[in-house]
């Protein structure tokens, strides 16, 4: 029982309150300290008490320091000590909270708490905004504006800042959570009453993220531009500042002031967090994530890469399972991802990285109470999750000394808990302290009215149970039997108010509408409420409730098993595999092996790999060879793996740039998804390797990313090591945006005239800057002299030129191909493949002449105008005249049929097997500069094979193992293993969610709310909106 | 060689008279199920008159106005694609060249059969790879409109007809939504207004089915729909998932249509016995697809038509989703695919030759190469259901000789010689 008493005399008493503990009560002086008026106050000027005693309380110090009954002594603002037993001077005002617990403020790191959301300037509906609407000398795109300060708008509503203190938050570190550079974030307390005392630093950290928010510029349209948008804006800040150019540019102004604050960036998922980290260690410096709660599933490559993260516990819900034609549906790496998630800050933790917690998506103090259990349940301390809501946060911000414990020196906030909530589910938060200054929170007493009530009013007995949230119970009342046992609960009404220590209850009796109205006051700790009522009749007659069941009102739960959790997968989804792969030395034993090279076809032969490489092929004694793995191949078909020249598989958040004609700067390296299950679904269909191409809305569209399928591994270990660099571009209607709708016809060029202008234009650019940069570099060793702009889109079109990086380029109808090629020419560089060419036979000597390749479908037409004139015999005429030329997919059903592709050039044209066979394998290797290592069985070459049933080309074919550097990554015999478990630890989840379904836990329908990145106009991201038209 | 020569004088001396033809040594894929490896297939003007078992039978020279030994090739029914766009549109991208969605949800009425373009240049690259018939069928909307069975060498809409007005399509109400893209998949979601659209196509049907040709009012819409009620045309409805062909087989019963179909089917083997028993026979969906959940097997759409076989259903094979006209002549090669994974040869032969034209309701005179049925079949030098041999060097629609060649097949020819000449 908790009892604040305010003297308002100066006289001591000293009394014993139990036997154990000699409790002190002090009265005390108010101080009149005289302050001199910085803010002209209304009325006479006001005190507060200077210094304040906390006795008898459990105090969580912070660190692994507990008190089980401590003292805080406070001073103004500031906790003065903290301890077993503190003398107080007389003066002090003095709190007894025997039995209640204290926690250190928490501090929440992702917040936007009195910031509202922007409203930018709109262009035209539908019609595509190509420039920056904002007035002033402001940075070029809409999604980057360093120079907003939150501190600026900061002006929080009361009620938000009261359900922050509920759970527990007494800093929120807040900002305007829109765009990619976002500005800067405001340290806060969320007290309210003065700002000026809330605002602890106005300039606390700045923000980062992927997203460009309110922007409705067209640019960036999706990740990769945003990543390359990022990236422009850091070199921008460098130029800026180091060059001094003769122009004004306010937000760099800004931003240059905000090198020494954190710096957050905001994740939607691990892989994000990955990509930032590029960014980065580019720029030399560091983001502090906030993650989006999958990071587990990136677990090493994080740990690599020595992170902090902040993390969400808004775990999951369970889906509701009850429809099985609907659960059927649910992927299971978001079944697994349920299961998994409450374990994320636990992996991180044990892993070394340096964890805060987000409160973040969490709606009240029960849920994020029912949060932390949880995450107590995983075996993490409850001093790891106080530090990462407290002093690690306090830490990360560089405020240490100030916030986030309870120590002498530091700000005195604090929480009061009626019970330790880390110990017991009913605790409640009372009251918060934030800066010395009380909150109460919770006006209740304190005392659990749960439980079952026999009300007697002047004779009219009832049997009342309250149960549920205390300050709101759910009250039903019983009509009683002779015996007044509880009989009917159909008859009566009840309402039940709850003011401090009194109570109005409204007991209607439905069969004559008459209604008794109960006012009383709670004693006994809350076993008896006593009162005054008026009867129907206008009597005043006293009425009692006495307590006869502490009755817990919450439905038992059914405790599922929790013993078991699944392991989480490389990648954490169906078919992912239990372990990370490990290279093998292998032994295929009699296969026929399709070379491609000199020696053809060989019958019954043997091929070695060690690795990652084919170290011998021929007859093999298998005696010699120690610890290998023999495959049989006998009747087995041994082939190079195939390589998909024009693949969008694997690819986060947008294949096209398409917000600028030329996108040179974007990558689609930036954002390979190892995720996608279409990896595994072109393992089986034998591909090893594909060129993820950016799509054709441009005329330069962005760079590529030449990847292996290692399934399982991280896009970065996708990547493949010293791989050329490749850039796409594009011809005809995509880039005239012929398809798109009447609105966009805005962007330069809707011709083909205007494409061959891009063209010449972006190219003479890129001269200009390229003799730009060799003058400086020239001139940097004499004197100093100014860098040029550092700019990303023409250093990539300079690598061009310098045939550093080379063309893919999407091509249909002959005027075009002709047109680039002579571009090319007079340009001084060369095309290397085109991409479709579905009118190369046309001019294949003309291609033939200028030494480019040719990429193209096996069959494709009829889907545009521009292929009015394709023909299936296009591969086998292009390549009578010596052009390279490849068949590709462009397609992620098809690239798992590319030996059926290969396979109709057979019939469309009369190539060889041997020759029909490369079109897919050997040609793309050299289309993509990569043959010295792929394309062929050789020894030296990369151990990439695919063994098949049959003649690869027979429609009769199907995958044995596909194999990359030695790594068994597909294996026909493994993959009915594998669909076994994904079904039974599919079955497994189900059950552990259909009994949480049933314990009453919140649930969530299966549905995807859509995530919207970026404004639905466009046609990055969102990609859906727009029919593929290759 | 020397066939080839006298097809040729055939094909040139095609009109008007009656002829009888003898075609031997030829390896017969009868399109039942059964396969002749050395048969004798005989034709007097537009109907098989003889097809029989060399090995086992013989014929008298003298009968025959002429004989033609195939020398070992493969001969196979004409292959009908089956719910198509195929001769409805040119060029996807082009709206002017469209002709198979109006405007309207409840479109019985529109007719396919009258836009059907028999010059189509699309349809010119489809019949030299085998397939011959093609059922021309509307779509979008809930009631699509009415599809007709056409050939693919004719000089109109009318001489191309083989079946004026074959059926009705209705689109079965999605039970989920959502699923993204194909670089970008997202999950699906519940379809929260399925029982209201399917209590808003109940209604029509209803309607429908009151509607008096005598007394009634007059609606054209009604009117097209009392075929699907009285058997004259079937009800081909359009659904892969499993609750939509629960809830279909329930609709069956209720209007108790006497040829209900389904189109797509994707989910099919999942309802096994029950489909089954109710004798609805299924039109699958391109097997050349992705699984359309992220768990199931990479090869089930592969697998489907071997798993239906084995529990009973009636199916076909058909080719509809994306840039559908184009590839309707990589439907043997779907039937190729179903072969190699599980179904047997002839099986997968009929899937795209009987089986259609029985579902259909053709069947009487295509889709098999036996006695008394038109004489539309087509000869390849190689097994058609696999690309490296379909190589067609004849075909015969109605006992009319056609060309093998195609503009395409010009084209290449074209720039050949031109590249030869340099």
């Amino acid at each position: 029982m908790y009892n604040q008493i305010l003297f308002d005399s100066i006289f001591l008493f000293i009394f014993e309150a139990n036997m154990k503990k000699k409790l002190t009560l002090i009265l005390l002086l108010l101080s009149t300290q005289v302050l001199s008026q910085y803010r002209p106050q209304n009325g006479v000027s006001k005190s507060q008490p200077q210094s304040i005693l906390i006795i008898n309380a459990k105090i969580y110090k912070g660190g692994k320091a507990i008190l089980e009954s401590g003292s805080i002594l406070i001073e103004n603002d500031k906790v003065v000590s903290v301890g077993r037993t503190i003398k107080a001077s007389e003066h002090t005002l003095v709190f007894d909270m025997e039995g209640r617990t204290i926690l250190p403020s928490f501090i929440e790191l992702n917040s936007s708490v009195g910031i509202a959301p922007q409203i930018l300037k709109k262009g035209k509906k539908y019609t595509p905004q190509t420039n920056s609407l904002k007035q002033n000398s402001f940075y070029w795109n809409q999604a980057v504006h360093p120079e907003l300060n939150a501190s600026d708008v900061y002006n929080p509503d009361t009620k938000v800042l009261r359900k922050l203190n509920n759970l527990g938050i007494g800093y929120c570190l807040t900002r305007s959570d829109d765009g990619l550079i976002q500005g800067t974030a405001a340290l806060v307390a969320t007290h309210g009453n003065d700002l000026s005392k809330d605002i602890l630093e106005a300039k606390a950290a700045a923000f980062y993220s992927f997203s460009k928010g309110s922007s409705m510029q067209s640019y960036p349209s999706s990740q990769m531009g945003s990543i390359a948008l990022l990236r422009q804006s850091f070199y921008d800040l460098n130029y800026y500042s180091n060059s001094s150019p003769d122009f004004t540019d306010l937000s760099m102004e800004a931003w240059e002031q905000q090198s020494s604050l954190p710096r957050f960036f905001i994740s939607k998922d691990k892989l994000e967090i990955l990509r930032a980290v590029k960014i980065a260690k580019e720029f030399d410096s560091e983001f502090i994530y906030v993650g989006s709660g999958n990071e587990y599933e990136a677990l090493e490559a994080l740990s690599e890469s020595n992170v902090k993260v902040v993390l969400p516990i808004n775990f999951p819900k369970a889906y509701d399972v009850s429809d099985p034609y609907i659960s059927r549906l649910i992927p299971l790496s978001d079944l697994k991802h349920w299961e998994l998630a409450p374990f994320n800050f636990k992996k991180l933790l044990d892993r070394g990285i340096r964890v805060s917690i987000t409160t973040a998506g969490l709606k009240d103090a029960k849920h994020l109470w029912s949060s932390i259990r949880t995450l107590l349940s995983t075996g993490v301390s409850k001093f790891d999750v106080l530090q990462a809501l407290t002093s690690e946060p306090a830490s990360i911000l560089g405020k240490k000394d100030q916030i986030g414990m309870l120590k002498s020196g530091m700000l005195a906030s604090f929480t009061v808990y009626d019970l330790d909530p880390f110990e017991n589910e009913k605790a409640k938060i009372n009251e918060i302290w934030i800066h010395g200054a009380q909150q109460h929170l919770n006006t209740f007493n304190g005392i659990e009215l749960a439980g079952a009530y026999d009300i007697n009013i002047d004779g009219f007995r009832r049997k009342v149970t309250l149960s549920g949230n205390t300050n709101k119970p759910l009250c039903k009342a019983y009509e009683l039997d002779k015996e007044f046992k509880p009989i009917d609960s159909t008859k009566c009404k009840c309402d039940f108010q709850i003011n401090g220590n009194d109570i109005n209850v409204k007991l209607i009796d439905k069969r004559n509408s008459s209604a008794y109205i109960l006012k009383g006051k709670i004693s006994g700790n809350g076993s008896i409420i006593e009162g005054d009522a008026t009867l129907p009749d206008g009597s005043w007659k006293k009425w009692s409730a006495l307590k006869v069941a502490e009755k817990d009102v919450d439905k038992p739960k059914i405790s599922s098993d929790t013993v078991y959790v699944g392991k989480c997968w490389f990648p954490n989804m169906a078919f992912g595999s239990d372990s990370l792969s490990k290279a093998s030395k292998f032994l295929f034993r009699n296969a026929t092996v399709w070379t491609n090279e000199a020696d053809g076809i060989l019958e019954a032969t043997d091929v070695l790999v060690e690795n990652g490489k084919i170290i011998k092929i021929g007859k093999i004694e298998k005696n010699k060879i120690a610890d290998v793995q023999i495959i049989d191949a006998t009747g087995k078909h041994l082939t190079s793996g195939i390589i998909d020249e024009h693949s969008h598989i694997a690819i986060s958040k947008g294949v096209n740039e398409g917000g600028q004609a030329i996108s040179a700067e974007v990558s689609i390296g930036d954002v390979v998804n190892s995720e996608d299950i279409n990896i595994y679904r072109q393992l089986s269909g034998g591909v090893t390797c594909a060129q993820l191409l950016h799509g054709s809305a441009n005329p330069i569209g962005g760079q590529s990313a030449l990847v292996k399928l290692k399934w399982g591994a991280s896009p970065e270990e996708m990547l493949i090591n010293g791989a050329p660099g490749f850039i796409k571009f594009a011809l005809g209607e995509n880039v005239k945006q012929s398809n798109w709708g009447a609105f966009n016809t805005v962007r330069f060029p809707q011709t083909r005239m205007g494409v061959e202008q891009v063209f010449y234009d972006g190219f003479h650019r890129a001269r200009i800057y390229k003799d730009e940069w060799s003058a400086f570099e020239k001139k940097t060793n004499t004197k100093k002299v100014k860098a040029p702009r550092f700019d990303l889109e023409l250093e990539t079109l300079a690598e061009i030129l310098d045939s550093k990086r080379f063309i893919t380029c999407h091509s249909y109808v002959q005027s075009e191909i002709n047109m680039l090629m002579h571009v090319a020419d007079s340009m001084g560089f060369k095309v290397n493949t085109f991409t479709h060419i579905l009118e190369g036979y046309k001019v294949a000597d003309k291609m033939k002449a200028h030494g480019v390749g040719g990429s193209t479908f096996s069959d494709w037409w009829a889907y545009k105008y521009e292929v009015n004139d394709a023909i299936p015999y296009n591969a086998a005429l292009m390549s009578s005249q010596g052009v390279t030329v490849a068949i590709n997919s462009d397609d992620a059903e098809m690239g798992r049929r590319l030996n059926q592709e290969a396979a109709k050039s057979v019939k469309y044209g009369g190539l060889s097997q041997e020759e029909a066979w490369k079109l897919v394998t050997l040609n793309p290797a050299k289309l993509l500069h990569l043959d010295d290592e792929m394309g062929s069985i050789k020894v030296g070459k990369d151990a990439d094979l695919v063994l098949w049933t049959d003649n690869p080309l027979s429609i009769l074919a199907k995958v044995q193992k596909t194999m990359i550097e030695g790594h068994l990554y597909y294996d026909a015999d493994q993959n009915d293993v594998l669909a076994d478990r994904n079904r039974m630890e599919r079955a497994r989840i189900i059950q552990k969610m259909a009994l949480d379904n049933t314990s009453g836990n919140p649930m969530r329908q299966y549905q995807h709310s859509k995530e919207r990145f970026f404004h639905c106009d466009s046609h990055g991201e969102e990609g859906e909106t727009k029919t593929n038209l290759h | 060689m020397k066939y080839f020569i006298l097809l040729t004088l055939l094909f040139f001396s095609n009109s008007g008279f009656s002829q009888k033809v003898l075609y031997k040594d030829v390896i017969l894929h009868v399109g039942n199920g059964m396969r002749i490896d050395n048969a004798l297939v005989g034709c007097d003007n537009d109907r098989f008159i003889m097809v029989k078992n060399a090995l086992t039978s013989s014929y008298k020279a003298k009968n025959w106005d002429t004989i033609i030994s195939l020398e070992g090739k493969h001969m196979y029914p004409a292959f009908v694609a089956s719910n198509t766009t195929l001769g409805l549109t040119e060029i996807d991208a082009v709206r002017a060249t469209r002709d198979f969605d109006d405007v309207g949800e409840f479109n019985p009425h529109v007719r396919t059969q009258i836009a059907f373009n028999t010059e189509s240049r699309v349809s010119e690259t489809v019949r030299t790879n085998g397939v011959l018939l093609t059922q021309a069928t509307p779509r979008g909307g809930r009631v699509s409109g009415t599809s007709s069975v056409m050939r693919l060498f004719a000089w109109n809409w009318e001489d191309a007809t083989v079946l004026k007005d074959d059926g009705i399509h209705l689109n079965w109400p999605n039970s989920i939504q959502g699923g993204g893209w194909w670089a970008e998949p997202k999950p699906k979601e519940r379809n929260k207004n399925y029982s209201k659209e399917i209590v808003k196509l109940e209604q029509f049907f209803q309607l429908a089915f009151a509607y008096d040709v005598n007394t009634s009012k007059f609606d054209q819409r009604l009117q097209a729909m009392k075929g699907c009620f009285t058997g004259l045309k079937r009800l081909y409805i359009h659904a892969n998932e499993l609750q939509q062909i629960h809830d279909i087989i329930d609709f069956v019963n209720v209007f108790k249509f006497p040829f209900p179909v389904i189109v797509g089917g994707y989910d099919a083997h999942l309802v096994g016995k029950k489909l089954k028993d109710s004798k609805i026979p299924v039109m699958l969906d391109r097997i050349h697809g992705l699984p359309q959940i992220e768990d199931e097997a990479t090869d089930l759409p592969y697998r489907i038509p071997a798993i239906l076989n084995q529990q009973g259903i009636q199916f076909c094979l058909q080719g509809s989703g994306d840039m559908e006209a184009m590839n309707s002549r990589n439907l043997p090669f779907l039937a190729g695919t179903a072969m190699a994974y599980g179904l047997d040869e002839e099986a997968a032969v009929a899937s795209i030759s009987l089986a259609p034209c029985e579902i259909i309701g053709i069947a009487k005179d295509y889709g098999s190469v036996e006695k008394g049925k038109k004489a539309s079949f087509f000869v390849s030098e190689g097994n058609a259901l696999d690309m490296m041999t379909n190589k067609v060097t004849l075909i015969c629609l109605d006992g009319v000789l056609q060309s093998t060649s195609n503009f395409q097949l010009e084209l290449y020819e074209r720039y050949k010689a031109k590249y030869e000449k340099q």
